[in-house]
């Protein structure tokens, strides 16, 4: 904390030194303002009951959201500052009280320089705001400093009960006066200090005490700054005032007390040498747990979301992460060297064996039977000539005992085949032929035995007619033998050779009587009838 | 051989009132009906014999136990025993070519060994010039083909041309920003067509400037294919295959289709015998080289959409990566 107000005492040191245009541009004094700040917040404090902050929170955070810190912390003490305000206007002696006070104590106190100066400025700047009558600064640390100046004075001014500057009467008088200008009750002033104290306790909480010694004590360092929010008139114990004019022996007490608070904060740092390799390991268990449970508490990377849409993961996302895809098809070959080496190789053995699986000409059906070439037989014929002779004879004359040679034996064999071919294409057609035209032919047939016209010599005699039997005989009926008829069949037939006879006989007698001319024709046509 | 029922007359007459639909038909307009009953009555024909196979197979199953159990002189199964007559005599008079039971998949390669192929060359349409300058090259890589412009053509006008001009395979090659990424072959009457995407390619314009890389040559070349072992493999090998004419004996220049783990690596080498003996072989690498990737084989034409798909690629199974179906 010490080295904090140190660098922040510089700070402001620094930040009181540039010229105001250089606030305007944005450069390397932002640095020195935020620790300035925080200094001056911290001296802040203890007239801030309220505050949520322990410190200045500077570090990551914008101008805005330090502002809005400070905003928190003053907005209490800006009303306080007001009334203080609108106190001194009325009561322009006591601004002077306060200088010369504050003078004072500049005096009785063996402090640095630093102090000094700090005094002085504190002074100068009080005057000025004063004067001014101005509350609403420009800088956030002119105010801080403003309102700290201010708050230290009435610290100051506070001493323990009935002092030789604080009388309960007074604060009375104080109360009455602050009630009246607020219900618009015209009061007389008599006590500024007392008016003082009373602005101060109204704005005052209890429970600060505490903060307020300590604040205090950090105070004394620089005399002028002294204390916190001393608007407890129950605080106001000798403490107050020893530590103002000789309270050096508290002033270690309340260094001490300081020294107790960053005890827990420094034993954290000097707990390192004393802690051992378990406790280590155990805190770094313990810190790697609780990023794990913040991780798990996050929302989880997309990778992991299960299904997801473009929309929904970063853009180009899905091209830095490797994932894992299951292909079923084979890749692609790749024609390395290696492959084409193989199928040179394997080309070349094929050329040497002259193995080509090429396309074979198919043998086409021959359109045209093949001539038969006789084969001439060189051998010696086994027939004797007279024998062959004989064959041919037989042959000729009676085909039927010719013993069949071979090329007659497939003739037959050809001619089944080719009856059969035949009446199976027959059958396509259902049978059904276009039946040839008849030509029809006269030729005298005689009766002559048959086998009389084909052979010069009968070596066989038969008996076949040339003639069809119905050619020769056209008859009707029954036909009979004599042997065969009965009595009265034979009767009829006797009839009529008779009648055929007397027909016959008839005629002739017609032809003897042409020689009797006298004769009426009539009469012989007659007869000729009977 | 009898059938049941006389032919219906009623059906003849319905075919006669479809030609008579068609009022006045110029010489032209005749011809391209003729064409496309043709086509009908080829397609007719496919399919039934497609229908026919499960039997042929059953059949054919039955004619090798017999086979089998006749070579190792054990008892004829007796399922069989009524018709094992009958078998055995079609196993006596079976030929080569009746003794493999014959799928519709090999009728479309039937007579394509007969002659060589035609191929017609295109593009996917507005093609980038280095997609030109690609499809030049395989112009040269593949023997007895045409490059076209695509202009503004639509793909059923492309085959139906090529029909009528007797080409054998249509190749499409399609393209991203510039890169060739896909081939498309399909052999053309109404045969299957294969779908490969191509990775890695590298064009002769790449390697190095016209005069550098030199001419190449345009001989029939042989072909080599590796690692082509299962059914699939095979049948890919088949479409590769025939789209290159039966070579002579003594080409000097090799195309190899080399399968690895389903990318099939095409490679176009000129390779030279040195005098030391079989080790002294100089191969000169020539033309672009690519791998090819299968994804899709119709049982159709490329226009053909509502064609059978005979195997597509599976990517995004669970096992995919494990699963291999040209090779090994």
């Amino acid at each position: 904390m010490s080295i904090v107000k140190d660098s922040g005492f510089e700070a402001l040191e620094k930040l009181k030194s540039t010229e105001p245009p250089v606030f305007l541009a944005p450069s390397s004094i932002s640095e020195v303002a935020r620790t300035t700040s925080q200094y001056l917040f911290e001296k802040l404090k203890p007239f801030n009951p309220k505050s949520p902050f322990d410190q200045l929170l500077v570090d990551g955070f914008d101008a805005e959201q330090i502002w809005q810190q400070i905003d928190i912390q003053c907005q209490p003490l800006l009303s306080s500052l007001r009334q203080d305000v609108k106190r001194f206007a009325q009561n322009p002696k006591e601004i002077r009280k306060l200088g010369n006070l504050a003078l004072n104590v500049s005096h009785e106190d063996d402090v640095d320089e630093m102090d000094m100066d700090g005094f002085d400025s504190d002074d100068d700047e009080l005057e000025a705001t004063e004067s001014d009558g101005d509350e609403e600064e420009d800088d956030d640390e002119e105010e801080e400093d403003d309102v700290e100046e201010d708050e230290e004075e009435k610290s100051g001014d506070h001493e323990g009960i009935e002092d030789k500057f604080f009388k309960i009467k007074e604060l009375e008088e104080f109360l009455e006066e602050g009630e009246a200008e607020e219900y618009g009750i015209d009061y007389k002033n008599k006590n500024g200090v007392a008016k003082r104290k009373k602005q101060n306790l109204r704005d005052d909480d209890e429970e600060e005490d505490d903060e307020e010694d300590e604040d205090e004590e950090e105070d004394d360092e620089f005399g002028a700054f002294a204390g916190g929010d001393d608007e407890e008139a129950d605080k106001l114990g000798k403490a107050r005032y020893d530590d103002f004019f000789g309270g050096k022996k508290k002033e270690t007490k309340m260094k001490l007390k300081d020294l107790s608070e960053d005890d827990e904060a420094e034993i954290e740092n000097q707990g390192d040498v004393k802690l051992s390799t378990h406790e280590k390991e155990r805190i770094k268990l313990q810190s790697k747990i609780e990023r794990m449970e913040k991780a798990n508490l996050d929302a989880k990377h997309w990778t992991m979301q299960g299904e997801i849409t473009a929309a929904k993961r970063p853009k180009n996302s899905a091209l830095e992460v490797d994932l894992d895809f299951e292909h079923n098809a084979r890749p692609a070959p790749v024609i390395t060297e290696e492959v084409t080496a193989s199928l040179e190789d394997l080309i070349k053995s094929r050329i040497i064996e002259a193995r080509f699986d090429d396309v074979q000409r198919a043998a086409s059906m021959p359109t045209k039977a093949k001539r038969e070439a006789k084969e001439m037989d060189d051998s010696k014929s086994k027939k004797g000539l007279a024998e062959v002779y004989e064959d041919e004879y037989v042959r000729q004359a009676n085909p039927t005992f010719a013993p069949t040679t071979f090329s007659d034996e497939l003739k037959k064999e050809a001619s089944m085949l080719f009856k059969r071919l035949c009446l199976k294409l027959d059958s396509l057609s259902h049978f059904h032929f276009t039946p040839k035209p008849v030509i029809e032919e006269m030729s005298i047939q005689t009766n002559v035995p048959a086998i009389a016209m084909e052979e010069v010599a009968p070596v066989a005699v038969s008996d076949a007619a040339m003639l069809a039997p119905e050619e020769i005989f056209s008859g009707k009926g029954d036909i009979k033998d004599e042997s065969e008829l009965t009595q009265e069949e034979k009767k009829r037939r006797r009839a009529k050779k008779k009648r055929k006879f007397k027909a016959e006989s008839a005629k002739e007698p017609a032809k003897k009587a042409r020689d009797d001319t006298t004769e009426n024709p009539k009469t012989v046509t007659g007869s000729e009838e009977g | 051989m009898f059938p049941s029922k006389p032919f219906p007359k009623t059906l003849i007459r319905h075919q006669h009132q479809t030609s008579s639909f068609i009022a006045s038909p110029t010489l032209k307009h005749s011809r391209k009906i003729k064409m496309l009953r043709r086509n009908i009555r080829l397609r007719k024909e496919y399919l039934y014999r497609k229908n026919l196979e499960g039997d042929e197979r059953v059949q054919y199953e039955k004619k090798m136990k017999i086979r089998e159990a006749l070579q190792e002189g054990k008892p004829i199964p007796t399922e069989l025993r009524n018709e094992e007559a009958r078998l055995r005599q079609e196993i006596d008079l079976e030929d080569q070519n009746t003794a493999v039971p014959r799928s519709h998949i090999d009728d479309e390669y039937a007579n394509a060994t007969e002659n060589d192929p035609k191929i017609l060359l295109t593009t996917s349409r507005n093609p980038s010039a280095p997609l030109i300058r690609f499809t030049k090259e395989l112009k040269f890589a593949f023997p007895n083909s045409q490059r076209i412009n695509r202009g503004s053509q639509v793909i059923s006008e492309i085959i139906e041309t090529a029909r009528s001009h007797d080409f054998t395979d249509v190749i499409l090659v399609h393209e991203h920003r510039g890169v060739p990424d896909g081939l498309i072959i399909s052999h053309l009457p109404f045969g299957p067509t294969a779908y490969f995407g191509l990775l890695n390619v590298v064009t002769r314009h790449d390697i190095s400037t016209k005069k550098a890389i030199g001419k190449m040559p345009e001989q029939y070349p042989h072909l080599i294919f590796n690692n082509f072992t299962t059914q699939m493999g095979q049948r890919v090998a088949n479409v590769l295959k025939h789209v290159f004419p039966a070579p002579k004996v003594d080409a000097r220049r090799i195309v190899t289709f080399s399968n690895e783990s389903d990318y099939i690596s095409f490679r176009n080498h000129v390779y030279d015998k040195g005098e030391g003996g079989p080790k002294s072989i100089e191969l000169k690498e020539v033309g672009p080289r690519f791998e090819l990737r299968l994804y899709q084989v119709k049982l159709g034409t490329v226009e053909q959409n509502e064609a059978e798909t005979e195997w597509v690629i599976r990517p995004y199974m669970n096992t995919a990566k494990k699963r291999k179906f040209i090779g090994e």
